[in-house]
């Protein structure tokens, strides 16, 4: 028995000489929910295709309950939901059809829990894949992926397309999911605001390479931005490390990576910092002042 | 019942602590009432259950609610205030960040004053309102 429904360590993917993955090592415990976030083309699909066993890495391993998910891929496929980018299915066929064409590559599969959810999103079981809205594609195949009552549950940018009220029903059912069953979500998204209040832990790629992996209330607790009323800004970079610096009307904002209310006001007390104004920022705000205070 | 703010610096479990002892404060919810399940609230806020757990977890330990099993949460019969000491802790944080503010937009102290006044009326009656 481990306690980590993933961990993978020093994955590498590579595409002929395209590095598409490069040593990534992360863990996500039993019942956490871990959101992956970077640009397109940072390598998220690959590290997904290797969660999936879809992709057998060039070095490293990806082990999901303690088995590697290459290997045993069709075992492990039995506990996993998973919500596509696009989620696909052939236009033509019914919604009820696609479920039970479903029905039977699963060992356990809840039918009752497929037309309820279905019933809660308002997408009839007799409409035809073809003619659902984007949303609504994501729905039924949210429905499908928690049919199996999954251990581990991916969502592929589950919200990329879909407008804020889908977006919200999609967000609660899973919510639901998460309370009412020990679930373990893996969810890859460009939509920082929507993950950022139940998320766990996030996780940063760029280049192939995870740069950030860290709790979510670590995280927040640890950025602000400082607003200064005067220039020049005598900051003690030595206690407070600045990720971003610039002018801002008459005066300076920084970003600082390593806030600590006690320290601030030490400094303040000692040094000739004038009129400050200190305030939080949201997962986005942290995220953007990352990337741009590297390049 | 109280939103989640993702720029304010209090963690979410410790927001929703301080939501719910400010709807008991404010008589929004009467000792005794039930307070929604983990799951409704957790759905209804967006948050991770977990998180509303561990802030009814906490209120639970602190006397704030009980639990009654198999039927839910409860606001105690007396529910316990914060004790002096995190009170005048909880508002000696809020007034620093409050000052710097003021600061910061050039405020004097006599207007910062007016303002808090004006503002601790208003946010009784909207929660009121509410109810």
């Amino acid at each position: 028995m481990t306690d980590n429904a993933i961990r993978i360590s020093d994955l590498t993917v590579r595409y002929g000489r395209t590095i598409a993955v490069d040593r990534v090592a992360l863990s996500v415990d039993r019942g956490a929910v871990y959101a992956l976030v970077g640009r397109n083309g940072a390598g998220k699909s690959s590290l997904v295709r290797c969660l999936l066993g879809q992709q057998k890495p060039e070095s490293g391993e990806t082990m999901l309950f303690g088995e590697d998910a290459w290997s045993r891929r069709a075992a492990l496929m039995q506990r996993i939901g998973v919500v596509t980018e696009e989620a696909d299915a052939p236009p033509e066929m019914s919604v009820a059809s696609i479920a039970r064409f479903c029905s039977r590559l699963y060992d356990k599969w809840d039918q009752s829990s497929v037309e309820a959810r279905l019933k809660t999103f308002g997408v009839p079981l007799a409409s035809r894949f073809g003619s659902l809205s984007k949303g609504q594609k994501k729905q039924v195949s949210l429905a499908l992926a928690l049919a199996i009552a999954p251990d581990l549950l991916v969502l592929d940018d589950p919200t990329l397309g879909l407008d804020v009220v889908a977006r919200k029903s999609l967000f609660e059912e899973v919510i639901g999911d998460l309370a009412d069953r020990d679930t373990t979500i893996f969810i890859t998204t460009h939509d920082l605001a929507g993950v950022e209040t139940f998320a766990d832990r996030v996780g940063m790629m760029e280049n192939g390479r995870l740069v950030l992996d860290e709790e979510v209330d670590a995280l927040k607790s640890r950025f602000r931005r400082i607003r200064f009323a005067a220039q020049p800004v005598a900051i003690d970079t030595a206690v407070l490390r600045t990720t971003v610096v610039r002018s801002w009307g008459g005066g300076a904002e920084a970003i600082v990576s390593n806030y600590d209310d006690r320290a601030f006001e030490r400094m303040r007390g000692t040094s000739d910092i004038g009129a400050a104004e200190v305030e939080a920022m949201s997962l986005e705000e942290i995220f953007i002042a990352i990337a741009g205070g590297k390049s | 019942m109280f939103a989640i703010n993702p720029t304010d610096p209090a963690p979410i479990w410790r927001q929703i602590e301080e939501g719910i002892r400010r709807l008991i404060a404010l008589g929004a919810l009467q000792p005794g009432a039930s307070v929604p399940s983990v799951r409704d609230l957790a759905k209804d806020l967006r948050v991770n259950p977990n998180t509303v757990a561990r802030a009814y977890q906490r209120l639970t330990e602190g006397g704030v609610l009980s639990v009654k099993r198999g039927e839910g949460t409860y606001v105690a019969d007396q529910p316990s205030q914060p004790r002096k000491s995190e009170r005048n802790e909880a508002l000696r944080d809020a007034a620093t960040r409050y000052a710097s503010t003021a600061i910061a937009v050039g405020s004097a102290l006599v207007d910062a004053v007016d303002e808090l006044e004006a503002a601790f009326p208003r946010v009784v009656r909207e929660h009121r309102r509410k109810v």
